[in-house]
């Protein structure tokens, strides 16, 4: 009892010295003022970091998964919003609008499992509902293509031969990948540099329908991993 | 002790979601304009410079396309309206699109729209008005990029698209 009421005299003292405007120290060592500015900082620290943060870890097209591809429709237009924007504005600044071009981007395969440079895997896919597509490789890490011997970066539709149109197979690998075998249609190699990560960017020009619906699991590529080095 | 901590800390969150949402917003201006900083290395502002199709040694923009050759074109329009004549090229795409300073594409137009045929935009902001023969298209802001992709399906076709391309412009009038 005798305690408590100790406890009260003091910190009664304790307002009413800082009511009169009494210096007094703080029992946690730090002003009112120098504990609200302390605040603010770490909170201005803290909210543009998770900020630096979210857009360095977003991928290119976010919006929707569809197997291992993710893909958006928004890009390029006002109507984004501010953490689309951002992401593709560091991702892929000069993106085309959804009518234009659509976007899907993979950083796993089927199965789930990151894309690993050491890696082959085998991308099968057939024709698109749009007037041409690519496929390109990138370094995951930042966003550039991958060096390689071959010179080779991506492959495209208007690049494969018209019996390859409805089913094309592409091989992304560190090594070259040996000849088909007699009567098969050809398998192109897209070299991975042997980086560690790498992601795969599908893009579809003129798509039908003004790019305003998804393609569908059947109609993306698929991507299965054959063996790792 | 706990209870001194109270605001402070509720001042801490609010300015934290404010930063967050702060520096989402700046993100797309900034990026544009250290891109458009880059993109002068290539030539000079308020013309298009004329790049081979990318490799892994191009790093003004990334995630370029390596079957696209790429014909950007910087711009500030405090000088003026920018006039860009887009001349077709022989290859089976190619688009000229325009970025405002916020990323946005004001405009894009294909060959297929083209009708393959050349035609004429005026870039203007604020009060500027478009020069006769000239399609407008208005942007916020006095700088933005303006591009034309053309889809290089064979490198053997790329001496011919670039000689080609070159007859496009881009200069303020």
């Amino acid at each position: 009892m005798s305690a408590a009421l100790n406890r009260r005299v003091v910190t009664d003292a304790l307002h009413h010295r800082a009511l009169l405007g009494a210096p007094h120290k703080d029992p946690n060592g730090m002003k009112p003022r120098l504990r609200i500015l302390f605040c603010i900082t770490i909170g201005a620290l803290i909210g543009t970091g998770v900020a630096i943060r979210t857009v360095r870890a977003g991928a290119l097209s976010t919006n929707r998964a569809i197997g291992p591809w993710q893909t958006g429709s928004d890009f390029a237009t006002a109507r984004a919003g501010a953490q689309t924007r951002a992401i593709i504005a560091l991702r892929g600044l000069l993106a085309l609008p959804a009518r234009e071009a659509r976007y899907y981007a993979a950083q796993v395969d089927d199965t789930g499992n990151r894309l690993d440079g050491h890696c082959r895997y085998r991308v099968t896919g057939g024709q698109l509902p749009a007037r041409w597509w690519s496929l390109t490789l990138y370094d995951n890490t930042n966003g550039v293509l991958v060096a390689n011997a071959a010179g080779r970066y991506s492959y495209n539709s208007a690049g494969l031969r018209a019996s390859e149109q409805d089913r094309w197979q592409i091989v992304v690998a560190p090594r070259p990948v040996g000849a088909p075998p007699p009567g098969a249609q050809g398998r192109h190699w897209l070299p991975t540099g042997g980086i560690d990560r790498f992601d795969l960017t599908l893009r579809v020009y003129l798509p039908a329908g003004g790019g305003t619906t998804n393609l569908t699991r059947e109609q993306l590529p698929s991507i299965t991993k054959e063996d790792c080095a | 002790m706990i209870r001194r901590w109270i605001v402070p800390i509720l001042i801490a969150l609010a300015i934290g979601a404010l930063a967050f949402q702060v520096t989402l917003m700046a993100t797309p201006g900034t990026l544009m304009a250290l891109a458009m900083n880059r993109l002068t290395t290539l030539g000079p502002i308020n013309h298009f410079a004329h790049t081979a199709t990318p490799t892994p040694a191009d790093r003004e923009i990334v995630r370029t396309s390596p079957d696209l050759a790429y014909s950007p074109c910087p711009f500030d329009l405090s000088g003026g309206p920018l006039l860009i004549n887009a001349v077709p090229v022989a290859a089976p795409y190619w688009a000229l699109s325009i970025f405002d300073a916020q990323t946005n594409a004001v405009f894009v137009r294909n060959r297929f729209e083209a009708q393959d045929r050349p035609f004429r935009v005026a870039v203007i902001h604020g009060g500027q008005v478009a020069p006769p023969g000239y399609e407008p298209v208005r942007v916020d802001g006095a700088r933005g990029i303006a591009v034309i992709r053309i889809l290089v399906a064979d490198p053997a076709s790329f001496p011919a698209i670039d000689a080609a391309r070159r007859a496009s412009t881009c200069r303020i009038g």
